[in-house]
């Protein structure tokens, strides 16, 4: 599962990072990250809806917020949310409403996809791990 | 964790405490004399994730970790445990201040290697990392192979940082002329500039040195970066007899080194310390003068201080006594550049003393690596003067910050648009900016006090000096400054006399920048950006025709102009040209109290203005001068009726000539700041026209303020 999210381009190099970080002292270190992460970039999607539907824009400020996201998302390798995120912000660069609209819309659905998929990945390995165990001390 | 892993670092630790640390990081391995495992790390970034991440990365590379996500704790952590972090990892956008902020007041402060990150890679950014003295920039997301060689900043700068001193101790000296001249040269808001001057340091050098005490121009931030001494409290009390020994105008690094005579201190720390120390002094005069708290630091300062001979001067209006030497030596600095001023200076009265030793402390903070700069262009002097002259305004604006009433630093505040508490803080706490901004006005303020100006005057020069000192030290406006500034109104007159020479002497060889550079007796640290803003601020503000805004508008634009300027341009331009700006908006806006920056904020906006067109700007300027003149001839009162009839003259001359638009300003500053300067009459008359004209150009108010004022006066 975790291949097919890497073929899909959902995550990335960084994630692979993050798995190596994951030791017996930190065994949940990935899913650890990616909770905080999704918590996280929750609040600041909440922060951008606001300030999307401010009048007039403050396209800097957008832009500001927009970083703060694409810096989580890269550091967790969250590749496609990485990328909506540049687009969000070229197009606060152009000051176009319109575009950043619907980047935005874009990036919110990349968000809950990848939050549901990595939910799912991280199940799967809390029923593969058990299992394994369940397996090995049945021998 | 085992301490005994890193005390081969060579500074000295705190226990750690209560921090999280990795438990095995030093027992793990025995560590080499590079000490990689158990370095103590500090990791600033305001996203929890990153924070999370890149703490495990560094964990796993066995360092001793500890993390926050907010600048301030980040800076509250090292001052606590001064010496217990060897390197110090953060982010560069975060809410409560900028990452590069940060990086100065470390490296101001506690000199340790500093690495940025950032997902931002664009080239200017990670410029501004390495000018401000980052040692390392790093693009997130951080690979883990990348900080597993972050030790060797740590190491680097310790060893390097020694050879150095010990090759280029000798040669500080005249590498740091060299430096400034050829800094001065090229002085530009820039970081490229920046970068070039440096790179030609770097050649003219051996090493960064005073300039870049602190902050590492050149291109390989691992190179030359000094070792990092932890300035104990033992340490510094050496320093400070060394300084108070040799008074704080001759206080230069490397006879503050042979007066401690401490084994392994290198001339680089000392200089670095020295700068820093100058910062805290302008910190101190500025805001809450009366509470000034850095024990040491005050106390030394008085003592050089007071040698400056500036003490003698009526400072009735300023409470600051001090801050008016340093002005007027500010001011005869300026003169001194423009190899004219020494003498007008003298007759200031102020010049003359304290001036040489300034100058080396001047030079070596790495604030006012601008200044330096800016000292460069005052070619005509030596950078030492130049420095000098600053340093002993910080002196006189400690000693006086402490006795300036809160208001004044509430003023500055005010005026600045800074909390109050901004420009109080502590040396070791204050904003880089801030400090220097104090210390700008400062220096910016002594001149003024000098003349006793009225209150009347003081808030008109305070004013524009504040206004220039804001712009130039930017943020934290230091208070204290400010209320000297406004005490003296005289400053007015020296200034724009010395500046009206510096800026005709400058305007023709140098950008704007430079000029102002040449006023630079204000830290430079003022960021170019902000004296730009000021000076178009000022400039429009000046032109009767252009004066979009009103005295208190402009005062509010200039101070927005200057906070909202990149002070991270430490290099930049010196800030004293953006004081000057400030000055002629200040004229302008009567009601504005400004801390009075000597003459060099009105004689750098002056210049700054229109460095094209000089005569005409000068003629504009001249006549706002003239009205702001009128408004300190008001209150100057004898003492420095002199410096008003220069000024006077200057703006008489100004107003004439601008009623005329004849090229007579350039020329008439010069001339009639000396005949004024020794004809009074002169001034009265002057004064009337002065006056007159004010009035017909709609400064109603002003003219006949002026003229009741002269008439007081003469």
């Amino acid at each position: 599962m975790k291949k097919s999210l890497f073929d899909q381009g959902y995550l990335d190099e960084q994630f692979y990072q993050l798995e190596e970080l994951q030791d017996e002292v930190s065994p949940n270190f990935v899913e650890e990250v990616v909770t905080l992460f999704f918590r996280d970039s929750t609040r600041l999607v909440t922060n951008i809806d606001q300030a999307l539907e401010k009048r007039p824009q403050d396209f800097r400020k957008l832009d500001a917020c927009m970083h703060q996201l694409k810096v989580s998302a890269s550091s967790i390798g969250a590749a496609k949310m990485k990328n909506e995120c540049t687009s969000f912000k070229e197009f606060c660069g152009k000051e176009s409403l319109e575009g950043c609209i619907r980047s935005f819309q874009k990036l919110k659905k990349e968000h809950s996809t990848l939050r549901t998929k990595l939910e799912n990945y991280f199940q799967l390995l809390r029923q593969v791990g058990p299992v394994e165990k369940a397996v090995r001390s049945g021998k | 964790m085992d301490p005994a892993s890193t005390t081969s670092s060579g500074s000295s630790r705190a226990p750690a405490a209560g921090y999280s640390r990795s438990p095995d990081a030093a027992a793990a391995c025995g560590p080499p004399p590079e000490f990689p495992a158990g370095l103590r790390v500090l990791l600033v970034d305001d996203d929890v994730t990153c924070l999370k991440i890149i703490g495990m990365m560094l964990r796993k590379c066995l360092y001793d970790v500890t993390t926050c996500s907010r600048a301030a704790e980040a800076l509250s952590l090292l001052r606590e445990r001064k010496g217990w972090f060897d390197l110090v990892l953060s982010d560069v956008y975060m809410p409560d201040m900028d990452g590069f902020k940060l990086l100065e007041h470390i490296g101001l402060e506690m000199d340790l290697p500093v690495i940025m990150m950032s997902a931002d890679d664009h080239k200017d950014v990670v410029m501004k990392g390495v000018t401000h003295g980052a040692v390392d920039y790093l693009i997130k997301p951080v690979r883990m192979e990348l900080l597993k060689n972050i030790w060797q900043h740590v190491v680097r700068k310790k060893r390097f940082g020694m050879k150095d001193s010990e090759q280029s101790g000798s040669t500080e000296e005249s590498d740091r002329q060299k430096k400034a001249l050829e800094e001065g040269d090229n002085v530009t808001s820039g970081s490229g500039p920046n970068w070039r001057t440096m790179k030609r340091k770097k050649e003219g050098k051996d090493d960064d040195e005073e300039e870049e005490d602190d902050t590492e121009e050149r291109e390989d931030p691992s190179q030359t970066k000094k070792p990092r001494v932890v300035w104990s409290v033992e340490l510094h009390q050496q320093f400070m007899t060394a300084v108070n020994q040799l008074g704080i105008d001759k206080a230069v690094p490397k006879k503050i080194l042979e007066l401690m005579k401490v084994p392994g201190l290198t001339r680089e720390n000392v200089a670095s310390h020295l700068q820093k120390y100058r910062l805290y002094l302008r910190r101190l005069s500025v805001p809450q003068n009366q509470a000034r708290i850095d024990g040491p630091y005050t106390s030394a300062q008085e003592v050089p201080f007071r040698s400056g001979g500036v003490v003698g001067f009526d400072l009735q209006a300023l409470s600051v006594s001090g801050q008016l030497l340093p002005a007027l030596h500010f001011g005869a600095r300026r003169a001194t550049d423009t190899g004219i001023g020494t003498p007008t200076f003298n007759q200031m009265g102020f010049l003359s003393s304290g001036s040489s030793a300034n100058v080396s402390s001047a030079r070596s903070s790495p604030m006012y690596q601008m200044t330096n700069r800016g000292l460069s262009y005052l070619s005509g002097s030596p950078n030492n003067i130049e420095s000098r002259q600053i340093d002993q305004p910080y002196h006189l604006a400690q000693q006086h910050g402490r006795n300036t009433p809160l208001k004044v630093e509430e003023e500055t505040s005010v005026f600045f648009n800074m909390p109050p508490s901004q420009t109080r803080p502590l040396f070791p706490g204050a904003n880089t900016n801030d400090q220097l901004n104090r210390s700008l006005l400062m220096a910016m303020s002594q001149p003024g006090q000098q003349f006793s100006l009225s209150q009347q005057h003081d808030n008109f020069l305070g004013q524009s000096i504040s206004r220039g000192q804001v712009l130039n030290g930017i943020e934290a406006h230091d208070s204290r400054l400010a209320s000297t500034v406004r005490q003296q109104m005289l400053p007015y007159e020296i200034s724009s006399d010395v500046s009206e020479r510096t800026v005709n002497t400058l305007n023709s060889s140098l950008p704007g920048n430079q000029i102002s550079s040449l006023y630079g007796a204000v830290p430079q640290s003022l960021n170019s950006n902000i004296q730009n803003r000021c000076i178009n601020e000022s400039v429009a503000s000046l032109y009767p025709h252009s004066s979009s805004i009103g005295p208190t508008p402009m005062t509010g634009s200039v101070q927005t102009s200057s906070k909202t300027s990149n002070l991270k341009g430490i290099s930049d331009l010196p800030p004293s040209y953006v004081s000057s700006q400030n000055k002629s908006l200040d004229w302008k806006m009567k009601g504005v109290n400004l801390p009075y920056q000597s003459g060099q904020q009105f004689g750098s906006g002056l210049n700054n203005l229109d460095s094209g067109s000089s005569p005409a700007t000068y003629q504009d300027r001249n006549t706002i001068n003239a009205c702001t003149v009128r408004k300190e001839i008001l209150s100057v009162r004898t003492e420095i009726e002199h410096e008003k009839v220069e000024c006077i003259s200057q703006c008489n001359t100004a107003v004439l000539v601008e009623n005329s638009f004849s090229m007579k300003s350039e020329v008439l500053p010069d001339t009639k700041l000396q005949d004024a300067f020794y004809d009074s009459n002169i001034i009265s008359n002057e004064l009337m026209n002065v006056v007159g004209k004010q009035l017909q150009e709609g400064t109603g108010e002003d003219a006949s303020e002026l003229f009741d004022g002269y008439s007081l006066d003469m």
